[in-house]
């Protein structure tokens, strides 16, 4: 049965441009996502800086609208979605107990396709026509008419490219944690952070496609004269609206559900205790999915939709906050009479439960129709999504990626340092937005570069700034850590945090290319704290040891990103000002054609190879694995 | 090594083994049918628009289950995660059509 | 979990499905159909939206539409539909010729159909009916264009496999391959039923 076929393996830069380990790409995303996040947050604080004073010219307003339409888009799709595809890629496949992922070589697709979709957005600042509609970019402000430059068509280009693979990466999930569960692992034994990649996975496949049409339209609005959101030709720029929310609010799910999965394994491994409710959370979770696409004109309240409409749509968001509710409850029950341990990674759990209650509070306020007219557009609006992105779920990747860093990387990271890092986070966190409900009740707009004297703004936006400083020092205190820790040598054992309850913690840390020596049995929910329980000191194997099979590197993914960012580009500027051969090679297509032939022949090549895959042999299986 | 494998691979061989061309001819002439009663109603044009409308959204339905229940063995066992996806697929889409319809122009 | 254990000895029954790696990729293609599903749902919503505004003197869905053009066309893709059937059929019979030659069919009555879509956009075009003439026609082209699309990319993908499994012969590898097409052209085909229905039927109805 083990027939060796001979496989080229990669070292260096080569290896991490052709590999298809969900371990390695979990950290290719990581590193993306987190330099993203860095740029987002250079935006987020310029904005801050602008505005720390009435009238202030720090910025003029054309640069401020690009700062907050990149910030806005950047943090969604380029920081935040990445950073939560680096947890599912490290952690999902290890807590089912399986070997690889569904779909490795889509996998990596999924990453580079991302990666050059983002890459494409944020070259608008080289190219100095940046995307400035804001990140839900209305019409008629994103038309041709109304934007004249290149800006939207980086965004809507650059979105579609990484939207392309944010949905391969939302299949593979849901396939992987399908078909691949390790024998015993029945839907009701996952841990709650594959139950929460899993629904969220199911939101990617069915929010995505109606953002690719959305962007698909105003693409050929913009390039090829069509008249979907031209009011002139008989458009509606409202569908514009509708379609867009119809994806943008399943994505705050999307969002939120795999924070509240991490947020759930950190409070019940570090209160030693089982999380109280397990099936209610899990139906909670599926209700909030399911309930999300139910809800996304409660962003159109003002647009008037009507009575009818905008009751209904009032109603079906109120009702997301009862299995909200029922997570927190568990939460805290989770915690009730347990021996915690406020490690960092719990300290971001525990922050993160009341600091959510508070953006959940303001968004049942918000729901309520007639009182949205009021708050619509304010800066209340901008504290309540802040602290539930942020709050919620910037939190909740901070609690996971301090939990699991032994687990991605085989070194625990400094408890000292992470403990500051919360600390001037949480405090920075609140300092910037809390004052902002009261900003938005006050009366100042969102998305306005500046504001007058003596309207009583002066003070809370100064404060406001201060505590945007003060998440800035935080996340510098967390790559400090991350640095510090990166000197130190790999002793993390396979459970270092002694109390794991799960499988990714009956493996060596960080795990090895094929995770799993043997697929263990599991035999109950919790499956590793079940056999401590039981007086074990390992899972019991489902297999004997054998030669494991595994998929051969490719650099194909990267290239046919590669060739997608081609033809972005070519698109962009098939019309454009330039002169010679560049002009003509642009404007006949031939740069955007050859971008698409590399990707198609990439995929016709992929199709003919076979990929035989290679073996590893029972003795080469041991020790560590991913070298990082 | 899946969880569920039990649905696939331990499936008697003999369970719709050579199955014939037969059922699959009936089923093409129904859909077929259907599509010539679809282009009939509109051509003959005597019937009031609604009612069309509903007739020919029965007889497109009709038509999807023939070729998903059918001819993408949607009908067979171990199809559930197939069905629970295009379901909800069609969920979400029966969403959108309802947004097109009421919400865009009023 | 290794995909070649069944190379060696007989092609096993319903062989798409012999393999995790098979399963893997017919459950990851439904679901990509239940993304498409939303996809097509999300473009023909715009199209309902959308198609009433013509705009003066450009002609209406009324005018416009030739459904004896329309019949042939789903007859076309309909009866091909059929035929990848007999292909999938053939293949768990494992008749590799009998499976070659009915995805060729399928293949050109694919290609019958395309040919007769774009001699139909040639003569609206020559209408007055362009692609920016109004809201209706922008969200027509690119509704039917899309599912267009899809046909064409069905059509090269169905004459690789040809030649695939010409070469490698049917196996554990290229069955999954050759079902997931299959799967892919009764989907396209499920997309023209709602097209003929809801752009052309109902649109002559007005």
């Amino acid at each position: 049965m083990a027939h060796a076929h001979p496989v080229k393996r990669y070292t260096g830069l080569m290896d991490w441009l052709t590999t298809v380990d969900h371990k390695k790409i979990g950290i290719l995303y990581l590193i993306a996502g987190g330099f993203f996040f860095l740029i987002g947050g250079l935006e987020a604080l310029l904005i801050r800086v602008q505005l720390w004073k009435p009238l202030n010219d720090f910025v003029g307003a054309d640069t401020y609208n690009e700062l907050l339409t990149m910030h806005g888009t950047t943090m969604i799709f380029l920081a935040a979605m990445p950073v939560i595809f680096a947890m599912m890629n490290a952690i999902v496949p290890l807590q089912i107990g399986a070997r690889d992922v569904a779909f490795p070589f889509l996998n990596a697709l999924g990453f580079w396709t991302f990666l050059f979709g983002g890459l494409l957005l944020n070259l608008s600042w080289i190219a100095q026509a940046v995307p400035d509609a804001g990140w839900t970019s209305y019409l008629p402000l994103a038309s041709p008419t109304y934007s004249t430059h290149k800006g939207v068509d980086y965004y809507v280009l650059g979105l579609q490219i990484a939207g392309i693979g944010t949905l391969i990466g939302g299949i593979n999930f849901l396939v992987t944690i399908i078909n691949m569960r390790a024998p015993g692992m029945s839907f009701m034994r996952m841990p709650m952070f594959t139950w929460t990649v899993f629904i969220t996975s199911a939101l990617i496949l069915f929010a995505f496609p109606a953002l690719t049409v959305g962007l698909v339209a105003l693409m050929f609005d913009r390039l090829f004269s069509a008249n979907f959101f031209e009011v002139s030709g008989g458009g509606n720029t409202v569908l514009w609206e509708h379609i867009f929310w119809i994806f943008g609010h399943p994505e705050v799910y999307i969002l939120i559900l795999p924070a509240f999965g991490i947020i759930s394994e950190v409070i019940s491994t570090f209160s030693r205790k089982r999380l109280f409710g397990y099936s209610s959370m899990v139906f909670a979770t599926v209700l909030i999915g399911f309930l999300g696409f139910m809800v996304w004109a409660h962003h159109m309240f003002t647009v008037g939709l009507g009575p009818v409409a905008n009751a209904l749509f009032s109603i079906a968001t109120m009702l997301i906050a009862v299995p909200t509710g029922i997570k927190i409850f568990n939460w805290i029950f989770t915690m009730w009479g347990g021996s915690i341990k406020f490690t960092a990674a719990n300290l971001f759990a525990v922050g993160f439960v009341p600091t959510f209650v508070m953006g959940g509070v303001t968004g049942v306020m918000l729901a309520a129709a007639p009182a949205d007219f009021q708050y619509h557009d304010s800066y209340f609006v901008v504290a309540h999504f802040h602290y539930v992105i942020v709050g919620g779920l910037v939190l909740g990747l901070f609690a996971g990626l301090h939990y699991w860093w032994p687990k991605m990387f085989g070194r625990m990271l400094n408890e000292g340092l992470a403990k500051l890092t919360f600390w001037t986070f949480f405090i920075g966190f609140h300092l910037t937005f809390f004052v902002q409900h009261f900003l938005g009740l006050l009366g100042m707009p969102r998305r306005v570069w500046t504001y007058l004297d003596g309207l009583g703004f002066n003070t809370m936006n100064l404060i406001s700034t201060i505590g945007a400083f003060l998440m800035g020092v935080g996340t510098i205190l967390f790559i400090i850590n991350i640095i510090v820790t990166a000197a130190k040598p790999k002793t993390a054992g396979d459970d270092p945090w002694e109390d794991g309850r799960t499988l990714e913690w009956s493996i060596p840390s960080p795990a090895p290319e094929y995770n799993f020596a043997q697929t263990p049995l599991v035999r109950g929910y919790d499956a590793l704290w079940k056999e401590k329980m039981d007086g074990n000191d390992a899972m019991t194997p489902a297999e004997p040891i054998g030669p494991i099979h595994m998929p051969s590197p490719s650099i194909l993914p990267f290239l046919m990103s590669l060739g997608l960012f081609i033809a972005g580009y070519g698109f962009m500027y098939a019309e454009n000002e330039w002169t010679g051969i560049m002009h003509d090679l642009f404007a006949s297509h031939a740069v955007a054609g050859a971008g698409l032939l590399i990707t198609l022949g990439c995929m016709v090549v992929r199709s003919l190879k076979d990929d035989h895959g290679f073996h590893i042999e029972p003795d080469e299986i041991t020790g560590k694995g991913v070298k990082a | 090594m899946a969880a569920n494998h039990t649905t696939h691979s331990e499936e008697p061989a003999k369970r719709h083994k050579h199955e014939g061309p037969r059922k699959h001819i009936v089923a093409y002439i129904f859909s077929m049918l259907l599509t010539l009663v679809a282009f009939a109603t509109v051509i003959g044009g005597e019937i009031n628009a609604s009612f069309t409308y509903i007739l020919l959204l029965v007889m497109a339905v009709l038509q999807v289950i023939i070729q998903m229940g059918f001819w993408m063995h949607m009908k067979d066992r171990g199809h559930l995660f197939p069905i629970v996806g295009i379901l909800t697929g069609v969920f979400v889409v029966f969403t959108i059509v309802i947004m097109a319809e009421y919400w865009t122009w009023w | 979990m290794s995909a070649h254990s069944h190379l060696d000895g007989q092609l096993p029954h319903e062989p798409e499905r012999a393999t995790l790696e098979g399963r893997n990729k017919v459950l990851g293609f439904w679901l990509f159909l239940g993304g498409e599903t939303v996809l097509f749902g999300t473009l023909f919503s715009a199209f309902l939206a959308l198609r009433d505004q013509v705009g003066d003197g450009n002609p209406t869905s009324q005018e416009l539409f030739k459904l004896s053009l329309v019949a042939i066309a789903t007859v076309l893709l309909l009866t091909s539909s059929l035929t990848s059937v007999f292909a999938i059929q053939a293949m768990h019979r494992n008749q590799v010729k009998s499976m070659q030659l009915w995805l060729i069919v399928t293949v050109v009555l694919g290609l019958g159909f395309l040919g007769l879509e774009i001699y139909e956009f040639f003569h609206y075009v020559h209408e007055g009916h362009k692609f920016s003439t109004s809201a209706f026609s922008s969200s027509f082209y690119t509704l039917v264009g899309f599912h267009g699309a899809h046909v064409l990319f069905g059509i090269v993908w169905i004459s690789l496999l040809i030649g695939q499994v010409y070469r490698k012969g049917l196996t554990v590898v290229t069955a999954p391959k050759v079902y997931v097409a299959g799967m892919y052209w009764h989907f396209i085909d499920v997309v023209w039923v709602f097209i003929f229905t809801v752009v052309y039927l109902m649109g002559k109805v007005g």
